[in-house]
């Protein structure tokens, strides 16, 4: 493995007519990452794993895979192989000759072909179904053919389109566990799309966030949830308190911006690129970052508020919470159960620390 | 529906089928008849007219030729219809509705129209009448009933499926050889058999475009004017089962295709 990245994308973009699917966009993927591109429908995401396959033209820039330029190499040419989201399976070819045309056309030898086809078929425990019709597979078992069709040619960079998209919720789950093991062991670099905020979650080293086509945000799936740095991520992704307030300034020692939320100081952690004194910002505050309790807290951030609404949720209860001192503002926390049937309907503290306060990108 | 429906549908079909098969029933007793004229009633059988069939040595050239024209203006309706589907399914180009429109009117001129314009085109062109004359105007007949059932066939082709293809490294004339083709092979055998059928039972092109040698129905058709004869109707029979057994054996076959993908 080489500290080379595998994938390097300079400037593509592209447009249909007058709409632009797809803002000119850098990005790098190392060796052995699983990389999701996360985003709704029309975001991006799909495009842009479509030129990497060679489906699609970029406007401009370059693609260089593998320390060569592909920017112009049709699909056949470039060492990128994809797992379709409807499987695209060949219907008169059987699970053995679907895994193996691949292989044909890459000129391997009958005995090379034979070897590497039980390879794969062993490792994603294909063997019994070799001469079945993708026709009388069930889903599971095409989404696994697709997966190992793809492998086989052992490409350098393996784009997976929404691939579990057909599969109901239940086997959804054991795919993606699956999935994220089958990346492990061959260590290869997975290029992943999907729409499912928690399949990104469960199974990425990296995810980007792509809205409108843009790029929104670039990180590590904790990094996304805990710091989001625009109001999509924070909205896209998990749960959150949206609290919009004014900049009076930043404490350069503790890296804090500090915040005025309806008359109360808050203190939060500034987005790349910090605010201005006096810009109207919004800052992210997941739900179980805020500690509940009867006296005040030695966090950065306190607040007053009473609770006005109760959800039991088995291991824990969302409780719903006004803030009069904010202008009864509403924050949402999670507590345990014990937390809120002690707490009762007395007034209640708040607190959370500066870093679990991300201030927003405008 | 009600009751009464279902009966007065019942005996409709029932009806239907009585006004299909009788007459070839009819036809096929005939056969057996043993007297020179057709005809009620039938005193005594034989099968001589049936073995005739067998050892008439005209009979048995004009079904040679029926069958090699029939053969011959397949293929080429084949090649011809599918390359036009594939064009009219593809990237959208200038014209496309016109030759849209071309590829499908030799399905809606009338037959004796066509067999006339044909003749008098083969006449300016130099074409002489005879088995070329014959396959050309079967094929061009033929090409839009090829063209439309590929079509329908392609209109179902994922194009994630050429694109698989591509991924895992065919080139373009790969992955039409590879997958597009065995993708469409359950409707190029159907609309073969069609072409066959068409072919080895079209009168009109074949009666205005041949020469001497006559085709099985232009050969029906002269014996008819020399005068009615139970040999007429062991001919026809003998045609029909044949007919009928292709037709029956290409509607399994591409049954069974369609089940497999």
């Amino acid at each position: 493995m080489t500290s080379e990245p595998i994938v390097r994308l300079e400037g593509i973009s592209k447009a249909y007519g007058k709409a632009q699917a797809l803002h000119p966009m850098d990005l790098t993927i190392a060796p052995g990452e699983f990389v999701t591109f996360l985003g709704p429908s029309g975001c991006g995401k799909s495009t842009t794993l479509r030129i990497l396959g060679g489906f699609e033209t970029s406007d401009t820039g370059r693609i260089i895979l593998d320390g060569q330029d592909v920017t112009a190499q049709p699909p056949e040419k470039r060492k990128v192989n994809m797992v379709f989201q409807d499987y695209a399976l060949f219907p008169h070819m059987t699970v053995a000759q679907n895994i193996s045309f691949g292989l044909e056309l890459k000129g391997l030898g009958k005995a090379e072909i034979k070897q590497r086809l039980d390879e794969v078929m062993s490792f994603l425990e294909l063997a019994p179904f070799a001469t079945r019709y993708a026709s009388q597979l069930s889903g599971g078992q095409r989404q696994r053919v697709a997966l190992a069709r793809a492998l086989a040619p052992d490409p350098a960079l393996l784009l997976l389109d929404e691939p579990l998209g057909a599969l109901d919720a239940k086997l959804r789950g054991q795919v993606q566990m699956e999935l994220k093991a089958i990346q492990r062991r061959t260590d290869k670099t997975f290029l992943f799309v999907t729409h499912d905020q928690d399949e990104a979650l469960t199974m990425s080293d990296r995810i980007v966030v792509m809205n409108g086509g843009r790029i929104e945000q670039d990180g590590t799936p904790e990094d996304l949830y805990f710091h989001p740095q625009t109001r999509f991520v924070a909205e896209f992704i998990g749960a959150t308190n949206l609290i919009d307030g004014t900049v009076r300034g930043l404490d350069g020692a503790a890296q804090e911006v500090v915040l005025d939320w309806r008359g109360i100081e808050l203190r939060g952690q500034a987005p790349a690129g910090a605010p201005q004194t006096g810009q109207e910002v919004s800052a992210s505050l997941r739900l179980e970052k805020i500690a509940l309790g009867a006296e005040r807290p030695a966090t950065r951030n306190a607040v007053m508020g009473r609770i006005v609404d109760k959800t039991f949720l088995g291991s824990r209860v969302a409780v719903n919470i006004v803030v009069p001192e904010a202008g009864d503002a509403l924050l949402r926390a999670y507590a345990d159960s014990d937390v809120t049937a002690r707490l009762g309907d007395a007034p209640v503290w708040l607190g959370w620390d500066s870093h679990a306060l991300s201030v927003l990108r405008h | 529906m009600t009751r009464n429906g279902r009966v007065w549908l019942s005996v409709f079909f029932w009806a239907f089928v009585v006004y299909l098969f009788v007459p070839l029933l009819l036809m096929i007793l005939m056969g057996f008849k043993d007297s020179k004229f057709i005809g009620f009633p039938i005193r005594s059988w034989t099968l001589d007219w049936y073995l005739g069939v067998f050892d008439n040595g005209e009979v048995i050239a004009t079904f040679g030729y029926s069958l090699w024209i029939a053969v011959a203006s397949t293929l080429i309706s084949i090649l011809m219809g599918t390359w036009l589907a594939l064009l009219l399914s593809g990237r959208r180009f200038v014209g496309r509705f016109a030759v849209y429109a071309l590829t499908l009117l030799p399905a809606l001129v009338p037959g004796i129209i066509s067999a006339i314009a044909f003749r008098i085109y083969a006449r300016q062109i130099g074409i002489e009448p005879g088995m070329g004359a014959i396959i050309w105007a079967h094929a061009v007949h033929n090409v839009p009933f090829v063209a439309l059932v590929v079509m329908a066939r392609l209109s179902t082709l994922p194009k994630s499926l050429g694109e698989a293809a591509r991924d895992l490294g065919a080139d373009p004339l790969v992955t039409f050889m590879r997958v597009t083709l065995p993708y469409l092979k359950p409707a190029i055998i159907g609309a073969s058999i069609f072409c066959l059928l068409l072919s080895f039972d079209d009168f009109v092109r074949s009666f205005f475009l041949g020469s001497y040698e006559p085709t099985l129905p232009v050969l029906i058709f002269a014996k008819l004017r020399s005068g009615m004869s139970p040999e007429i109707n062991a001919i026809s029979t003998v045609a029909l089962i044949l007919t009928a057994v292709l037709g029956v054996w290409a509607e399994r076959s591409s049954r069974r295709m369609n089940r497999e993908n």
